[in-house]
Parts: structure tokens; sequence; C-alpha cells
């Protein structure tokens, strides 16, 4: 007996939809479910159902408020900075074009590296003390003591430097993304503006970047969701310090849950973090994006 | 342009740039229509002409790419230095002496070389789970495109958003609960939820290019759905396998989160251990640098050296509509 196409391929999906239920599906279940409740951080210990009492301490506590703004900021930060020298980079290139095409390659290295690996090498760099690029721009005479930026250790900067690695990590990715859509660009038509006048900022404005438009807004989702959802790089930087500066989103649940042992307050957190980054996607998805649309 | 089109023409030609040796033709075809006309030299489109805008150009290109290839080279430099020499002040570029030290007190930590076999073991049992799921529900999601697939690629697009810091606990109890705490297994069950949805995206695309005409030749010669899957279409799209095998394996071997989270003492992966180096230790930069270096630079000889079809993967990945 045949089994109907249908059928078929719901069997074939099924072993990954059961893989994402029991494994994506369920944690989340567990997650929202411990939300109710004041747990103690002991095994076996005692577990009271509070109703919205966590969620009434998240948004009361200054911390949670702070953490969600310092997540926005970084994000914006992350992604502004990415785009601009991603979208400088597939410029560079595509004009170039086709003898650029080795350091294209060497372009894309820091894509290999382990997020630990990018935030320890940059700290190192920035680093009070012994941090090579203080003592650069001292020696180049811009900064009157290696000191003088406290990049990890001046709460006004910290959110900005602990974002660099994040920034030479991925810029290579959104350069690549901007340059596969550059060359889909037909030529004739930047032949036609050129010869009716337009100068380059008006070629890039007018319409490199309009016809751009889908693949930034891919580039600028994709990168939006992993800049919010940060964690290795600022842990192994700053910890989230000084005075809690760099702390974030992922940082401040991750804390609540294992130093200061109170699962209940770090569920309820994580949902609302949780429903927040979901609320941002699918607006960005079902107004610019729109996966599976071709299917 | 409707984005449609945008992002349709942009996967063409992103395919076209996987074996841009032999479709060359194609992706030539994408990027312009019409006729071209020519003004000067090799000039297309966007390209340069003028000899003294390239110089120019190139000179921008110089500066970024050593500003951008710098901070990992500092790393490999600092790795070679002595211990002391390491926390110098004011710190120098280059060694003053050239020592192996580093590597030496790096490797012979316990705990290390223990930490390495976890990740090969953690990464490997990731991938593979990972492609055994994603290969028979992408097909099953390209090749008959019926609603409960169009739900399905949604899901595994929403999981996608999920921070992993929102699941990680959850998933350790689930874990300890049925006996694999600080297992490999556990933490690559862990990273399959990362790899998962993004190795059901990357197959998608890659069967969406294969001809259907090439299964219906084997149905009608006899084979089954499963055995034209088997036998026809899987050696036609190995190369898209290999490309998200390289995916999957990369997001195991880079990740950190779930590993602290998961993992005590016998299972702890690489990442885990160079952070655990800044703790337990004071600050032994050196060996941090050089462990770190240890762990890199196979990845990256790797990558560099299939860099045409991470290229491919790496776009796909983020432009497939």
């Amino acid at each position: 007996m045949r089994i109907s196409d249908r059928r078929f391929a719901l069997y074939l999906m099924t072993p990954a939809a059961l893989f994402l239920a029991v494994f994506v599906a369920y944690p989340l279940f567990r997650l929202i479910a411990d939300s109710f409740f004041k747990i103690s951080p002991i095994a076996g210990g005692p577990r009271d159902f509070v109703g919205f009492q966590n969620y009434v301490t998240a948004f009361a506590s200054e911390a949670f408020m702070g953490a969600g703004w310092r997540t926005l900021a970084y994000t914006l930060v992350v992604v502004t900075l990415e785009f601009a020298l991603g979208l400088g980079m597939a410029l560079l290139f595509t004009t170039l074009g086709r003898s650029s095409q080795v350091w294209r390659t060497v372009f894309l290295y820091p894509l290999m590296i382990a997020p630990i690996v990018a935030g320890l090498l940059w700290k190192f760099l920035m680093i009070d003390n012994f941090g090579l690029i203080g003592t650069l721009l001292h020696q180049a005479g811009i900064l009157s003591n290696p000191n003088q930026i406290g990049w990890l250790s001046d709460p006004n900067i910290v959110l900005f430097s602990v974002a660099i690695p994040d920034i030479w990590l991925t810029t290579s990715f959104m350069c690549l993304v901007l340059f596969a859509g550059l060359q889909n660009i037909p030529g004739d038509l930047i032949e036609a503006a050129r010869l009716d006048g337009a100068k380059a900022p008006a070629l890039l404005f007018q319409i490199i970047l309009p016809l751009l438009r889908p693949v930034i807004a891919v580039a600028l989702v994709v990168r939006g969701i992993d800049a919010a959802r940060a964690f290795d790089t600022i842990l192994i930087q700053t910890n989230g310090g000084p005075q809690s500066a760099s702390e974030t989103m992922s940082l401040l649940i991750y804390r609540t849950m294992i130093r200061f042992g109170d699962p209940g307050l770090a569920s309820a957190m994580g949902t609302i973090y949780l429903l927040a980054m979901l609320a941002v996607a699918f607006f960005a998805v079902a107004t610019i994006w729109r996966p599976g649309k071709d299917n | 342009m409707s984005s449609r089109t945008a992002i349709s023409r942009n996967r063409a030609a992103t395919e076209g740039d996987v074996t841009s040796q032999t479709v060359q033709p194609t992706s030539k075809v994408t990027a312009s229509q019409g006729p071209r006309k020519r003004r000067g030299v090799n000039r297309e489109g966007l390209e340069a002409g003028r000899r003294s805008t390239r110089t120019i150009l190139w000179i921008l290109l110089a500066v970024a790419m050593v500003l951008y290839g710098f901070p990992f080279l500092y790393l490999l430099f600092t790795s070679f230095k002595t211990p002391i020499d390491t926390i110098a002040v004011p710190p120098t570029i280059l060694p003053t002496e050239w020592t192996l030290e580093n590597y030496a007190n790096a490797l012979g930590r316990s705990g290390v070389l223990a930490s390495f076999i976890n990740s090969v073991q953690t990464a490997i049992i990731s991938t593979l789970l990972s492609l055994v799921l994603a290969i028979p529900a992408a097909y099953g999601i390209t090749r008959y495109k019926t609603p409960s697939g169009r739900v399905f690629i949604m899901a595994a697009l929403v999981t996608r958003m999920v921070p992993p810091v929102a699941i990680g606990i959850p998933l350790a109890s689930m874990m300890s609960s049925v006996g694999l705490a600080d297992t490999p297994i556990a933490l690559s069950i862990a990273h399959t939820t990362i790899s998962l949805p993004l190795s059901i995206w990357l197959m998608s695309s890659f069967f969406e290019a294969v001809p259907r005409d090439l299964e219906e030749a084997a149905t009608v010669d006899g084979c089954s759905r499963l055995g034209a899957l088997w036998r026809v279409v899987i050696p036609v799209v190995s190369g898209g396998i290999a490309v998200t095998a390289i995916f999957a394996f990369l997001a195991s071997w880079n990740e950190f989160l779930f590993a602290l989270l998961m993992t005590a003492i016998r299972s702890q992966t690489t990442p885990v251990v160079i952070a655990n180096f800044q703790t337990q230790f004071g600050l032994d930069w050196g060996s941090m640098t050089a462990l770190a270096a240890v762990y890199s630079i196979p990845v990256i000889l790797l990558t560099l050296l299939l860099q045409r079809k991470i290229v491919a993967g790496m776009t796909l990945g983020a432009v497939k509509g």
C-alpha cells in the first residue's frame, strides 16, 4: 500500500520536529512555568506558586530595566557600525572587481573564531596598563598617557568597548551578504546613471541602497537577533561590569539564575526577553523579509 | 523591483558563486540584463576604471586588511612571547625572544587535552545528529511543499530567535534527570538545537536546486520515494551536505554558553577551559593566548581551504528567502 505524498512528507519531517519539540519547545514551556514560582536554588527545595509576582519584581527592578536598555543600545551600536563598515568593504571589493578575490577570502577569517576567543583577544588589546591600543595611541601622540581611556574600566564607554569584538567578528558576514547583493545590480543601470552625470553619493543613495533594500533587511534582522543575544564576548571581557555598565539581558538572566540563585525571577526575565525578541523579530520579518514565501 | 525577485535573483547569483568556475556564464547573465556597453578597460557596472582611482582603492583596502588582520596576528605574536614579556608595560608588538613556553604551559595543564577531545567529540556527534534530522526534513519541506512543511520551516526559524540562556537551565536539568548530566551527548544535543534550524534552512536551499525530473525518472524506473532520495538525490547534493556539516561543526566547536551551563569537569569543552584560565589561575595571558591560537588555527585553515563552499553556504544561510 502506497502512502500519500502529503503523509510521506510529514513522516520525513517528524524526527526533526520531535527533536525541536522535546529540546526547544519543552524547555521553553518549563521556563514559562517556572516564572510563576518562587523557587529555592537548593535541589529539592520548596517551590511556591506566586502568580505574576516575579514579573512585578522584574519590571520594578532597576537592574532589569537597565539591562533592557543596554541590550537595545548594544544591539543598535553593533548593527549600525557593522552595517556601515560591511557596506564600505563590500563597495571596496566590488569597485576593485575580480582582482580583489583573494583578499575577500582573507577578510572572512574572523567568522571562524570562537566569540570567547575574540572577546579575550580584544580584552588583551584594551586592558589597562599592558593593553596595546592605549600604548599605540600614546606613542602616536594622541593620548597623553596610555591609560587615559579606560576602555573596559570606564562605565561611560564600556558598553561601546565590549561591542568591538562582536563588530570585528561579524562585519565580515555583513560584507559577504552585501557583496552578494551588489553583484546583482545590473551594470547597465549604473552606467546609465553615470552617463546622466550622477556622482558617487547620488549613485549610492539613490540607486544602490534602494536596490539592496531586501538584502540589507535580511542582514540586519539576522545580525540584530544575534547581537541582542550576545553573551560570550561580554562575559569574558567585563563580566557585566564595572558597576553593571555592560550588563546586557543575557548576562543579567545568567547571573540571576547562577549567582543570585533565583530561578523563578530569572525565568520571568527570560520569558519577557524572549517575548520581546519574538515580537521585534516577527515585526521585522512580516514587514520586510517574509522567509519561505517562495515555497 | 519587488523584494521577491531581488531575493531569488540574489540566490541565483550566490549559487553561481558556488561553482563560479563552471557556471560562470549564468552568474554573468544574472548580473546584467541585455547587451553590455563597455567603456574603458575591464569596467563593468560598479567596477572602478581609472588607474588613479584604483590605486587609491587598493591603498584603502591594504589599510583595512592590516587593521582587520592585526588583532589575531597580535594574539599569535603574544603566544610566542615569554610569560613575563606577555604582560610587559609598555607592551611590544613582536616578541623580544621567540619561545614555545606558553604552548608548553597551556597544553601541559591538566584537563586541556581532555577538553580538546571533548570538543571534537561533541562537535562530531552534534554534526551527525543535525544532518540525520535535517536532510529528510528539508527534503520533505522542499519536495512536497505541504502546508505542514510551511508551518515547520517557520517554526524552525522561530527557534533561531530563542536566546540560549532561556533554555539552557531547563535543558540542563532535563539532561540530569535522565542521567546524562555532564556528558558530551547532552552537550551535543544542546548544540543541535542551534545547528538544526540552520541545517534545515541550508539543506532546503540545496534541495531546491535539484531538478525534479531526476527523482521522477528514478520512480518511473521502479525506485521507491525513499530509494530515490537515498540513491539519486543525496549523491547530487553531497556538496551541499558537506557545507551544512561544516556549519554545524563550527556552531558546536565555537559554542560557549551551553557548554558553560551543562558541563562540569568530565565533558568540559575548550572554550570553557579558555574562559576559566582567567579566574582559576589568575591572569595567565600567555597560556590563554597559546590555547586560543591552538583552538582557532585548525578551523581557520580548514575554512580557508574550503572557502568557496563556505562563502556560498554562509550567503545562502542568510539570504535564503
